[in-house]
């Protein structure tokens, strides 16, 4: 039989049962219309969040942390001090300043910024207002030479001031709020001086507090990310306070420093010079691998979700084989008939699967319409609906809820076309092994 | 003489038994039938209902297989043959024409003449020719585009004797062509039958109309599954009437 016979044939036939192929394929429309939209959800989705990521980061920034993994390592193999490098007796590979010089020395790498959390208990006070923070020492006197940007007020630090993110005004509360008193609006720092109170206990459980003032120059711009949180201060400040805490020094040859951002000289050498660092016992990460990381969650997220459309699809597939047995019992005469005019088991079992995948073909064209439209839908409510909550509360507007790649209906409409043949196999099956005799005589 | 080398027969039928078992019991529809059909031959099956006509030309036909037994084609033994040579069998070395036509209801006439056509590989254009060809053979050239639903019994028939036809088989296998017919368009179908007989044809039809039995070269007689000569069947099949009359007058 010839492959134009064939189709020409699958065609006639569907065409002669237009009610009930119709009917069969929307439960193939349905399914494969739920493909497509949580499909396309799970890319938008994505898109959103790895578009407000590379808009926001730097492309040219590495934070690098102390190499921790080798800790596990050196215990396995019971060895305490490995030496050299390897900080004391743990086996972290700390950011020491021997560790920062090897990193600088790595092609590609501009410029290395120290960042070194304050070690102190600290309570901070704007009038009758409380709040905690991160005090973060950079060895920088500009912000702005690490890409960071000023709200309002300036970005340079000097003695005694500090430069805020942008979700720290939020954080001051009132402890002692009077009844009824509605959430507190978060003060307006700049320029202002907050006075933070450092908390030691001496060998003897005596607490000693030690309060210092200091002056908001600068409040940064959203970043989405650490730097919101963090309170800047000059790098040699914030280790007189650590050092005050703990009532030593601080051995930065054996401790290190919390960690650093490595700035390379181009966006294309990001992950070379991250994946070095990584090669010298460090942890760097980099937007890049944070997209990676995201992008695999995505992939997660499309498969569930088509998962849960190819169950719709699963149920169409149900309904096609019930079609198509129904239609081989009515037509079991014919079948005899084609059998005793020549047709092979063959013929017999490609038109049927042929039906029954133009079922899933039909259903799908269908779903994939329809998926696309109710994609369509979708953005615009879900659009209108970020647009009223962004005018509200500011942030960034997403470009659109669910994003179809080219991929994807072409994707669906295959899958629904695969899922009608493989529920059509075991009536065609059944069909195509009809006894020539026993099909002619069945009434 | 070897039989196999004998070119004067078109088939041979070697002891053929055809047993359908239904749970416990079990049915000889053809008990050890031998035969030799002659090319050009036209040969008239009769036998009562039951006695095994259609199996035994179903069998011929190639579209089931024996218990036991041999038919002997050309030198090929159809009950050997796997499904693919049997379907190759089916479309090119015999047509068959049923009692009840088995048209496709919703192809006009021509599409259900060409029908088999699309098996053969013959091209679209190709089918309609021919079908318009076979389709006057049988004196039906002003209903090609006729459903079957839009024609009389008689005419059903000869559509499908047309798609008998198509392929240009040298066997055509008849069962019961005119008992759906009144008697008129059944007497057209079979001179139909004996003029293709004289075309060259092979015919063997099932009938019980006695009038067929004028265009036949042979007259083959069953009875419960077995040839019997046809003063054995005159004596069986009157014993049968005569018991079926008791019976009545007993009611
Ligand atoms: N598929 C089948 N299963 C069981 N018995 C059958 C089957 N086909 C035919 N028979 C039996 O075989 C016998 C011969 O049938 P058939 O050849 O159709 O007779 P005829 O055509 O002479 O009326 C009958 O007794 C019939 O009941
Ligand atoms: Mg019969």
């Amino acid at each position: 039989m010839r492959f134009v016979d064939l189709v020409s044939l699958i065609l006639y036939n569907l065409g002669r049962r237009k009610g009930r192929v119709l009917l069969t394929a929307i439960g193939v429309v349905i399914g494969t219309a739920a493909v497509v939209v949580l499909v396309s959800l799970a890319v938008g989705l994505q898109k959103n969040a790895t578009q407000s990521l590379w808009g926001i980061n730097d492309l040219t920034s590495i934070e690098v942390y102390p190499g921790y993994q080798e800790v596990m390592a050196m215990e396995v193999k019971g060895g305490g001090g490995g030496g050299g490098i390897y900080g004391g007796d743990t086996g972290v590979k700390y950011l020491t300043p021997k560790a920062i010089e090897e990193i600088k020395v790595i092609p590609g790498v501009k410029q290395t910024i120290i960042h070194d959390y304050m070690q102190a208990s600290m309570e901070l006070y704007f009038g009758k207002l409380m709040s905690w923070g991160n005090i973060m020492g950079v060895d920088l006197t500009d912000l702005a030479d690490m890409g960071l940007e000023a709200e309002r007020g300036t970005t340079e630090l000097t003695k005694g001031t500090v430069v805020v993110g942008s979700w720290v005004p939020q954080n001051f509360y009132n402890p002692n709020p009077r009844p009824g008193e509605e959430m507190t609006e978060p003060p307006d720092l700049l320029d202002q001086n907050l006075k933070a109170v450092l908390i030691k206990y001496t060998q003897d459980g005596q607490e000693v507090r030690r309060t210092v003032s200091l002056r908001v120059v600068g409040i940064l711009k959203e970043t989405r990310g650490q730097a919101d949180g963090n309170m800047y201060m000059n790098l040699g400040e914030v280790t007189a306070f650590s050092e005050w805490s703990r009532g030593s020094r601080i051995d930065r040859n054996k401790e290190g420093y919390s960690y650093l951002i490595v700035k390379a000289e181009d966006p294309d050498v990001v992950l070379d010079v991250a994946d070095q660092i990584n090669a010298l016992g460090y942890m760097a990460n980099t937007p890049q691998s944070y997209l990676e990381g995201i992008n695999s969650f995505f992939l997660v997220l499309q498969i569930i979700f088509g998962g849960v459309g190819a169950i719709a699809l699963l149920v169409a597939a149900i309904g096609i084989a019930n079609t198509m047995t129904m239609s081989i019992l009515e037509r079991t005469r014919e079948i005899g008939l084609m059998k005793a005019v020549g047709a092979t088991n063959r013929d017999v079992l490609s038109i049927f699967l042929g039906e029954a995948a133009g079922i899933g073909f039909v259903g799908g064209l269908g779903g994939v319409i329809l998926g696309w439209g109710a994609s369509a839908v979708l953005n615009v409510v879900a659009l209108s609906y970020f647009a009223s909550q962004a005018s509200e509360g500011g942030g960034g507007l997403p470009s659109a809820a669910a994003a179809t790649p080219a991929w994807l209906p072409l994707f669906a409409l295959v899958f629904a076309t695969i899922v009608g043949l493989l529920s059509g196999l075991y009536p065609a099956l059944r069909a195509a092994t009809l006894v020539p005799v026993n099909a002619l005589k069945y009434e | 003489m070897d039989e196999l080398t004998d070119n004067n027969v078109f088939m041979k039928i070697r002891e053929l038994t055809k047993i359908y078992s239904m749970g416990e019991s079990t049915v000889n529809a053809l008990d050890g039938v031998s035969l030799d059909i002659q090319p050009g031959s036209f040969t008239v099956v009769m036998g009562p209902s039951g006695s095994g006509k259609s199996t035994l030309l179903y069998l011929i036909g190639g579209l089931d297989w024996p218990t036991s037994g041999s038919i002997t084609v050309a030198d090929d033994q159809i009950e050997k043959m796997d499904e693919n040579a049997l379907a190759e069998f089916r479309r090119n070395r015999v047509g068959f024409i049923f009692q009840s036509f088995n048209l496709v209801s919703s192809m006009p006439a021509e599409e259900n003449v060409g029908f088999p056509l699309r098996f053969s590989g013959v091209p679209r254009s190709n089918r309609k020719a021919r079908a318009q060809a076979v389709l006057a053979q049988v004196g039906l050239s002003d209903r090609t585009t006729h459903k079957p639903t839009e024609l009389s019994g008689g005419q059903q028939q000869r559509v499908a004797i047309a798609r008998a036809l198509i392929n240009d088989p040298p066997l055509i296998l008849a069962d019961e062509p005119t008992g759906n017919l009144d008697s008129h368009s059944g007497f057209t179908i079979m001179k139909l039958l004996a003029d293709l007989n004289k075309a060259g044809k092979t015919v063997i039809v099932v009938t019980h109309d006695s009038r067929m039995r004028q265009f036949a070269t042979d007259t083959i007689h069953l009875l419960d599954g077995k040839v019997v000569s046809e003063d054995e069947f005159i004596k069986a099949t009157e014993s049968l009437t005569q018991t079926i009359e008791e019976q009545g007058d007993q009611l």
